[in-house]
């Protein structure tokens, strides 16, 4: 038997670097226009985030646009009371998958309700952009109720 | 009774240090498009997908394969991940082949890839672990020593790496894919370039590239109905031992002359040198070439080196080596052994253009990885045996 057992810390950090392609590089500067953009697949729907490959056929999504939203229904959602300090927002807020009207698919993003009671499934949000835009998903800084819905 | 199975496509990319125009998935999804192409298949007529690279430290994605399955075609589909570190290209595509062997897939697509731009594999390399000292040198920090064993071992003359980087160079020349080329590229331009990690020169050291390889293996009911000629693969081995322990001989490593052993008695082969037509072997440092024909069996021990010297190894030479230019010429880690079993593949099918060797008929394919650790080669033909 060892007298002692032994363990020490391990920090290990390295800077990467991520090259985004044709695909998802026009959906992040669509952003910093503020502009929510998806991509065809070639069998008609629209994706939201864009993906490079149609999951569905295996084939490449089309080089057809469309801007969406940025107004959009809340598909689904779940509360979170105490953020930490890497969320978005630093105040409670819900995750939520957000289909943007004329999108086939959800997003996931923050919607910045106030309270958990105002939040339900089909409600309707839209888009709220940062003062300063720089082409990344927090563009978005949340979506929040859509006034009068 | 297992089937028997061929490489009827194979795909690559144009191998560079920086591919940033595409992501991870746009740089493999290339290799695979040309490799199904090759093939004449579409994504419908592939049954699974083996996908390989070197550690997931390399680019810091953890499982890349996670997020690639759209990109591969393979929603719906087996698809595994193999890894054995710098041989797992070669490796990857053993595993395909076995999917296939057993009767399990009809058409399987392979594809290994890495992306080196987006990391720095020096430094993934040479972490400090606790309790440990770090050698914090690199790959070919790691492979300097094993070299001057080599020399020693073998008295060979000072300058047969400096020979075998400027053929592969050369060689290089004459492949559209490869990374490095240097048109006027000569013995002084090798011989003064900088001493990196003594005994090894700057132009005696693989690059780091962006890069991805496919490969279509098929049974013997779709490789008759291929459009090209298929490569049969005859024979594959794969063997592995410990990184570090004492007494291994690291350098002509157990496990390789046993996985050489193996290779040869399946494909029936006796005698290497005479039986194989050309080999695309694993030689990331120049001095590899000499120290792996010996541990392969194409030469006695302490003679490798001859074989380089008196030009059996050159394009026209008597068993030509690396005749794509090699891991000296293109490196994409992950990829690098794929790449040496898809050119094996390819000059036995007489796809190899500009580099192929007149008549290939049976020819290796060749990986390592890690430190001399892993193994993994395979004997391809025109004819099944």
């Amino acid at each position: 038997m060892a007298d002692e057992l032994l363990s020490a810390p391990h920090v290990l950090e390295y800077d990467y670097r991520r090259s985004l392609g044709e695909v998802l590089s026009r959906f992040f500067t669509g952003l910093r226009d503020r502009k929510i953009l998806g991509v065809k697949t070639n069998a008609g729907r629209v994706l939201v985030p864009p993906s490079e490959y149609d999951p569905e056929s295996g084939d490449a999504t089309s080089d057809d646009w469309v801007e969406v939203g940025p107004g959009g229904v809340v598909k689904s959602w779940a509360w979170v009371n105490e953020p930490l300090g890497r969320h978005l927002l630093d105040h409670p807020f819900a995750f939520a998958l957000i289909q943007l009207d004329g999108a086939d698919t959800a997003l996931t993003h923050a919607v910045d309700a106030g309270s958990e009671a105002s939040m339900r499934t089909g409600m309707r949000v839209t888009a709220r952009f940062a003062d300063d835009t720089i082409g990344a998903i927090g563009d978005i800084v949340a979506f929040v109720p859509e006034e009068g819905s | 009774m297992p089937e028997r199975c061929a490489v009827i496509g194979v795909g690559q990319t144009h191998h560079t240090a920086k591919r940033i125009d595409v992501s991870q998935a746009g740089l493999l999804r290339e290799a695979a498009l040309r490799a199904l192409e090759d093939a004449g298949c579409q994504w419908s007529d592939i049954d699974a997908v083996v996908i390989g690279k070197a550690p997931d430290m390399f680019e810091g994605v953890m499982m890349p394969e996670l997020f690639l399955a759209e990109a591969l075609g393979c929603v719906g589909k087996p698809m595994f991940r193999v890894h054995t570190a710098g041989s797992v290209g070669g490796t990857t595509a053993i595993v395909a082949s076995q999917l296939v062997k057993s009767g399990v897939h009809g058409r399987v697509l392979t594809v290994a890839y890495e992306k080196q731009s987006e990391s720095n594999a020096m430094w993934a390399l040479s972490i400090k672990i606790p309790f440990r000292q770090a050698i914090v040198a690199g790959a070919g920090g790691y492979f300097a020593p094993l070299i001057r064993g080599y020399m020693q071992r073998s008295k060979a003359p000072e300058d047969v790496g400096i020979r075998v980087a400027l053929k592969d160079r050369q060689n290089a020349l004459k492949n559209p894919y490869a990374h490095l080329k240097f048109p006027d590229i000569d013995f002084d331009q090798v011989a003064n370039s900088p001493m990196l990690w003594d005994p090894i020169r700057y132009l005696e050291t693989c690059p780091s590239s962006d890069g991805a390889c496919a490969l279509v293996i098929a049974d013997e009911k779709h490789a008759a109905k291929a459009p090209k000629q298929p490569a049969w693969i005859q024979a594959t081995a794969m063997r592995s031992e410990p990184t570090q322990f004492a007494g291994r001989d690291t350098v002509n490593p157990q496990a390789s002359r046993d996985a050489a052993d193996e290779l040869w008695k399946k494909a029936e082969i006796t005698n290497p040198r005479e039986e194989i037509d050309c080999c695309e072997i694993y030689v990331p440092f120049s001095w590899f070439e000499p120290m792996w024909m010996e541990s392969l069996r194409f030469a006695e021990e302490g003679s490798g080196w001859k074989m380089t010297y008196e030009g059996a190894t050159a394009l026209d030479g008597d068993l030509p080596v690396n005749m794509s230019g090699g891991v000296l010429s293109s490196n994409p880690i992950g990829a690098s052994g794929m790449l040496r079993f898809a050119e094996a593949a390819n000059q036995v099918r007489g796809e190899a253009g500009e580099h192929q060797v007149p008549g290939a008929k049976r020819a290796l394919g060749h990986a390592y990885g890690g430190g001399s650790q892993f193994f993994s080669m395979w004997v391809v033909a025109q004819d099944p045996l």
